[in-house]
């Protein structure tokens, strides 16, 4: 694999990590209430 | 590699990184939350389970006593659990009791018979049965050696409103002062306008209907449209609006309210910040800006409410040397 391919996972991973914790945010927010953005970092 | 396979490759990633995201929401908590969440063990003291306070087959609760049963006198405190009136149990507050308990106060949860579609039980004979439930853990906890000499009525959502209308209420009655309350996100008030969470504030003849089911139900009351339009319920729901007990002479208090919360209305938490200032409580609101009835998007302010109830806690039933 070239270099540019492990950038390229390496940003996949840190996307569907962030994204993995604001689904769960959005969720929360959905039942209990609540911003998608601001206070915690995600 | 073949660009179809590093595709394929970069979606496995995704998927698994995003499932790791969801778990690392759930498993990776501040460390602060620790130090207010003790797991209990025979260390931290004795807890005697199920002890009944009346007939009903809920009426029983947990006592935690801590290990050291040398003082003289001991500070209660009482913490209710959440559940929207209809569900939940005194072991979902295990952890804050043992976390009391550890700090050398008795402990007590207490559960009240919940609400179901085959029974009529509301906020006002919860918050009775609470108030029945007081002198017998008092009792109780004297029959072990532990002599309780001040009471803290705590509690979340549910438990908070119930605590509060027994801190605001009922302290008069107590067999003990009440010298402290804190919970978060617990109902105080039930007016209309403020229950736009349901969309009870609307004008139409729905919103109207929906809000008098509403707080008869809460209530225990038979509170009618008429009432609802010319606002002769308040009078009503008195006894279970803990903020319409406030006076100069309540408890001091701590609490903590989501300014989003989808489930008791913010607007309420406003009228019970207004009660408290108006009659000069010692008390500390706090506001989470980004959160619902969870708390859940504010660890900062959550961190903040926390040490302002261990500071009070310290002040107002310090622990005996």
């Amino acid at each position: 694999m070239t270099t540019k391919r492990y950038v390229i996972l390496g940003i996949v991973a840190v996307f569907g990590i962030c994204l993995g914790r604001l689904a769960v945010r959005a969720l929360m927010n959905l039942l209990l209430g609540g911003t998608l953005f601001g206070g915690n970092f995600l | 590699m073949k660009k179809g396979k590093f595709v394929g490759l970069c979606i496995f990633i995704f998927v698994l990184t995003f499932i790791l995201g969801i778990i690392s929401k759930f498993a990776i908590q501040p460390s602060w939350k620790k130090e207010y969440s003790v797991k209990w063990s025979d260390e931290i003291g004795t807890r005697i389970s199920d002890v009944s306070y009346d007939s009903g087959e809920a009426n029983k609760f947990d006592l935690y006593l801590p290990k050291d049963n040398t003082k003289e006198n001991y500070g209660l405190v009482v913490y209710l659990h959440a559940g929207g009136f209809t569900s939940g149990d005194k072991k979902d507050d295990e952890d804050m009791l043992a976390w009391l308990t550890s700090k050398g106060y008795v402990a007590a949860g207490i559960n009240y018979t919940l609400r179901t579609e085959d029974n009529d039980k509301s906020i006002l004979s919860q918050s009775n049965e609470i108030k029945s439930a007081i002198p017998v853990v008092i009792e109780e906890a004297k029959k072990h050696g532990y002599n309780i000499d001040k009471l803290t009525m705590a509690g979340g959502s549910a438990g908070h409103c119930l605590a509060m209308i027994y801190a605001y209420r009922d302290a008069k009655d107590s067999p003990v002062p009440v010298v402290f309350t804190f919970g978060a996100v617990g109902p105080s008030s039930f007016f209309r306008e403020d229950w736009d969470n349901y969309g009870l504030d609307k004008d139409a003849d729905e919103a109207i209907e929906a809000a008098a089911g509403l707080f008869s139900v809460m209530g225990g009351v038979e509170i009618t449209t008429d009432m609802i339009k010319n606002g002769s319920y308040q009078e009503l729901m008195k006894p279970v609006s803990a903020y319409a007990w406030i006076d100069e002479n309540s408890v001091p208090t701590v609490v903590a309210y989501g300014k989003y919360d989808r489930v008791q209305p913010y607007k309420g938490s406003l009228r019970l910040k207004k009660a408290l200032e108006d009659n000069n409580i010692d008390f500390k609101y706090f506001e989470l800006p980004h959160s619902g009835h969870g708390l859940q998007n504010d660890d900062k302010v959550v961190k903040q409410w926390m040490e302002a109830i261990d500071e009070y806690l310290a002040k107002y039933m310090p622990v005996e040397k």
